[in-house]
Parts: structure tokens; sequence; C-alpha cells
């Protein structure tokens, strides 16, 4: 592993991008980008007026109309105002929340702490670093059943308490609704940590070794050096990695949905499993459009601030 | 840095720990999928956490062979959805690459399509669940519902930000000098991308269909939301394979699980060097 050179997007394409030379190279550019063009073209423009739309319309796939008709079930904007009162729709979004508020620092101080553990070299590192990488590669769906399968009641996660207690231990996890979530959030923890710590690795090792040096010289303990020099270097990293994990698990939906199916009840039913039971199970379609795009928005605003955020944290040297 | 003995001990402690907590999930998952069907849920004193009669009675199951201990027949075998799954991972990843690899060559040499970065990442930004709506009605359209193709091309889609950003840093990271040499010696750019460039990306662009493949082969939302029967995809299918009969199908579930995680785990350890690459869209090189 070499030097870490963090660099994101429009600094990088500012900087490096050659500029078009008028003739054949910008014809050629402008060709090569036209597949992708149109791809991004076909699954943004028109779907969101599509889902626009729909979403100030009563339309559902039942109602025998086309969609194009479906101006004809106009409901001017009571699909929205129906949101703002919608009690489930809001206790799903802060059940993502805290999914989110739990799990990411979880992972994030896991990965970390295993980093720094795996900055310097020890006989064994390589094996270690590829099996604690696989988690990740795993199948999510598949993740999901296998702590389906760990926190059945007679499975191993009560077998190992019973063991450490003494009596034989039958929680139903997957059945109790705080107990479901905690399972969920075990799972997702399990799952990517080790994007975590792939991530923050790649970081600690482009801390250069002569300034830890000159840091213990002068007396610096290892805390000491780790908040003063490690943090600061590592910075946009840190931040690179949060801001995936945040984005990633505010979709939350395979792991989750095949451990419990939002269940019991509501009790671990977050916005992609609201979202897809009202797609799949009411067929209330015009609404679920209101809600995605009530999110999309959101989200673009999120999006945009982080990006402004970034773009002015990169004008100070990292 | 020389580091005292008692670190190395905590070291190899800590890692210890962290390895069986990475493990036991994986381990059991294997462990099911070769027990048989007395094993499947015993619990307790009884609970076994190695196959004591270890058997591919889960395996020969889900590809239709009928097993005396379990009256269910199933209405199709994992045949399909392993095709299913194939196919639409394998073109959905000729679909993001051939698209993304283009782009990312028309924007790093000759700055075409500025929009691209930005308005891929807002793709990957937001969830699937959020615009699915629109593309289930589009699918249905133009019959793409329940079909391998359909689910290629929004894989081809869903994973083309992926397929862009690799190849760009990619390319922009590669020596110019080849490239300028053969157009100075009169070769047209087009001939340069297709005949000198390409072939000199080969091992760059096999680490990013490998790359793209396992997100695709790991998609379970969308293949559940657009496809019902015909062309049901591995996890789905897994997911699909218990009824109210038969309770759990906990060693074929098992069984067909480790089918579909082998794939990817042996890619992802393959394509290890790029996994930061890829999963930070660039921003970051190992």
């Amino acid at each position: 592993m070499s030097a870490v050179t963090a660099t994101i997007l429009e600094n990088e394409m500012g900087a490096r991008t050659k500029p078009a030379t008028p003739d054949e190279g910008s014809r050629l550019g402008f060709r090569l980008t036209l597949p992708a063009q149109i791809l991004v073209l076909f699954i943004s423009a028109f779907p969101l007026l599509m889902q626009l739309y729909i979403s100030v319309t009563d339309w559902s796939p039942l109602s025998g109309a086309g969609w194009w008709n479906a101006w004809e079930m106009w409901n001017s904007f009571a699909n929205y105002t129906d949101l703002a009162a919608d009690t489930r729709f809001w206790s799903a979004l802060q059940r993502t929340a805290i999914v989110m508020l739990v799990c990411v620092p979880a992972e994030f101080l896991l990965g970390l702490a295993l980093a720094t553990l795996f900055a310097d070299e020890f006989p064994g590192k390589r094996i270690f670093y590829s099996i604690l990488l696989m988690p990740m590669m795993v199948v999510p769906a598949v993740a999901g059943y296998m702590f389906f399968m760990l926190f059945q009641s007679g499975g191993p996660v009560n077998d190992i308490l019973s063991r450490i207690v003494g009596t034989p231990v039958t929680i139903a996890w997957l059945s109790d609704p705080n107990l479901a979530l905690i399972a969920v959030m075990i799972a997702d923890i399990w799952q990517w940590t080790p994007l975590m710590f792939l991530i923050l690795l790649a970081g600690l090792v482009g801390v250069p070794e002569d300034q830890m040096k000159a840091a213990t010289l002068l007396g610096a303990n290892a805390w000491q050096r780790f908040t003063t020099i490690v943090l600061p270097k590592m910075k946009t990293i840190i931040i690179i990695a949060l801001a995936i994990r945040v984005i990633e698990n505010f979709k939350i939906f395979d792991t989750l949905y095949i451990m419990t199916g939002g269940g019991p009840g509501v009790a671990t039913e977050t916005i992609s499993v609201y979202i897809y039971k009202v797609t799949t199970q009411d067929l209330i379609w015009g609404y679920v459009a209101a809600i995605a795009l009530a999110i999309l928005i959101v989200l673009s605003i999120v999006a945009v601030y982080a990006m402004k955020r970034m773009a002015k944290a990169r004008e100070v040297p990292a | 840095m020389k580091r005292s003995v008692p670190f190395e001990i905590f070291r190899y402690a800590a890692i210890l720990a962290a390895m069986a907590v990475t493990l036991v999930p994986i381990l059991w998952m294997v462990s099911m999928a070769f027990k048989p069907i007395g094993e499947w849920s015993a619990t307790g004193a009884d609970l076994t956490w190695w196959p004591k009669q270890p058997t591919l009675t889960n395996f020969r199951f889900v590809f239709g062979e009928s097993d005396n201990d379990l009256i269910v027949a199933l209405d199709h075998t994992a045949l399909k959805p392993i095709l299913s799954s194939l196919l639409s991972a394998v073109f959905g990843t000729a679909i993001a690459m051939s698209a993304g690899t283009a782009a990312a060559y028309g924007l790093s040499r000759f700055g075409s399509g500025q929009n691209l970065p930005l308005a891929l990442i807002q793709l990957r930004l937001f969830p699937p669940m959020a615009v699915m709506i629109p593309v289930m009605i589009m699918w249905a359209f133009l019959n793409l519902n329940d079909t391998w193709w359909g689910l290629a091309l929004i894989y081809g889609i869903v994973t083309l930000p992926f397929a862009f950003w690799l190849m760009k840093t990619f390319f922009d990271d590669m020596l110019r000098e080849i490239e300028e040499a053969a157009l100075v010696e009169g070769c047209s750019r087009l001939r340069v991308f297709t005949r000198i460039t390409l072939p000199m990306m080969r091992a760059p662009l096999a680490s990013a269909a490998l790359f793209v493949f396992i997100l695709n082969w790991s998609d379970y939302l969308i293949a559940l939301l657009l496809t019902t029967r015909e062309w049901v995809t591995v996890p789905v299918y897994m997911a699909s394979l218990s009824s109210s009969m038969t309770g759990q199908l906990y060693g074929a579930k098992a069984a067909l699980g480790l089918i579909a995680a082998v794939p990817p785990v042996i890619m992802g350890i393959a394509i290890q060097r790029h996994l930061v690459r890829g999963l930070t869209f660039g921003a970051l090189k190992q």
C-alpha cells in the first residue's frame, strides 16, 4: 500500500481534464459520453416528471386507467397533506434515524479501532485483513438470512448466551419489538464495519511516519499523537467514510427485510420498508410517489449543502 | 515502530476476537447448508454447531431432487434463478462498463460531459425505493417486467456511477506518453482509444468489471420489485423458499445462500487492492 491521495469531485475534474480541442477531440468526447448521458436522462428526467404527475393524483395500478390518465383522479395536494399527518411515515423516519445514529458511529469506532491495530506490519496481517473484509462482500440478503438464523430463539446466539449464564436462554429476538431493532442493527454493524475499517486503514497508512517519530521524541503519548497528528490528517477520509455509510444506511432494506419483514408489527419498519409495503401491499401509488418525491427533495437539499461544505473544507489543505 | 510485547498480545487478542465475530455468522450458514433436516432446528442441548451427519441433500433438494424427509416439491428449482442472476448481472455489468468506460474516457481526455460526475453521484445518493414507482411503470410499459434483460438494463444504470468513477480515476492516473506518441504517428483519436488505451487498461477494466458485477449480483430490492416468477434472482428465490406448510427450510435456504455468497467473496478478495477506490468513487486510492 502506498501513500493515499485524497481528491474529490470537481477539484479533480478542474485540475486534471484537458481543455477540449475544438475539432476531432470534442466530437469524439461528445460521442463517447452520449450513451451515459442518455442512460442518466432515461432514469432521471422522465421518471421524475412522471413521479411528480402521479403524486398529485389518487392513481393506483388497480384503478384500471393507464398512468397517463391519472389526471382524472386529480386530488390537488391531498397526498402531501396526508403525508404530513401520516404517523406511520414519521415513525418510520424516526426509526431510520435511530438505526443510523447507532450503526454509523458504532461502525466508525470499531472500524477505526481495527484500523489502528493494522497500521503497521505484523505476522499474519494479510490473511487477517482478507478475512475481516469478508462480511461486506456477502450478498446483503444472504447476510440477512444468516442473522435470521442466528437470532432464532433456539439458535446459536441464545446458545452462546446460555453457556455464559449457565441457564438456558430462550430470548425471542426477532419477535420482540425492541430486541428486533437491536438485532437488525447488529447485522448492519457486522456487515459494514469492514467498510469503515478498509477506508480508514487506507487513510491511516498515509499518515507520515517521521511526524509521528518527532512527536514521540517531543514526549507526546499515543493518545496525543492520535488526536493531534493522525485525526487532523485523516479528516477528509473520515468525512468521506461517514458520508458513504450515512447515505447507504439511510437506504437500509435487504438485511432488515429478510430478518424481520419490518416487524413485529411495525417495530423495525424503516423508510425503505415502509415505502415497499405501501407500494406492494396497499398499492396506492399516487401516495407512494408523493412520499418518494418528498424524500428526494429533502435528500437533494442535504446533498447540495453537504457538497458546498465539502468544497469549503477542501480549500483548507488537508 | 517497535511495539512492546504486551501491545502485541493485546493486538492478537483483539484481532482474534474480531475474527470470531466475523466468522461465526458465515460458518453457521456453511454448517447449516450441510445439515440433514433433523439437525436444522435442533435447540438447547441438541443444537449442533457442526453437522453430525454432513450431507449434500440440501443442495440436491434446491436443484430439484426430491427428498424423502421433505414432503414438499419445489415449483421450480434453483437453476433458473441462478441463470437469471448470472445473465442479469453479467449483462448489467456489460452495460455499465461500456457506457461508463466510454464516458470516463470522454471526460478524462476531452473534457466532455462535465455534468456527469455529479449527476452520477446523485443517482447513487437516492434510495432505489424512492424512484421505483416510475421505473416499475416504465418497465411494465416496455414489457421488461419479470425478464432478465429488464433487470440487466436497470442494473446497468444503477451501477453506472461506479463504473464511470472507477474508470475515470484509472484514466486520469494513466501515463499519456504512449497515447501522445500514437497521435503524433498519425493515429486517429478513436483508434488510439480502441487500439492502444483499452488494451493497456485491461487489468483496471477487469477489476472495475468485477466490482460492478459484485454489486449487481448482490441486489435484492430491485429484483424483488421487477421480477415475479419467471426470472426471479437467487436472493429473491431464496427468500421466497418457505411456506406456511413447510415452515422455514433452513438447510435448503442456507445452501442457496452459500451458492449466492461464494462468487462475490472470491471476486472481492481478488480485487481487494481496488476496493477502496471503488467504494469511495475514486476519492481515495490505496
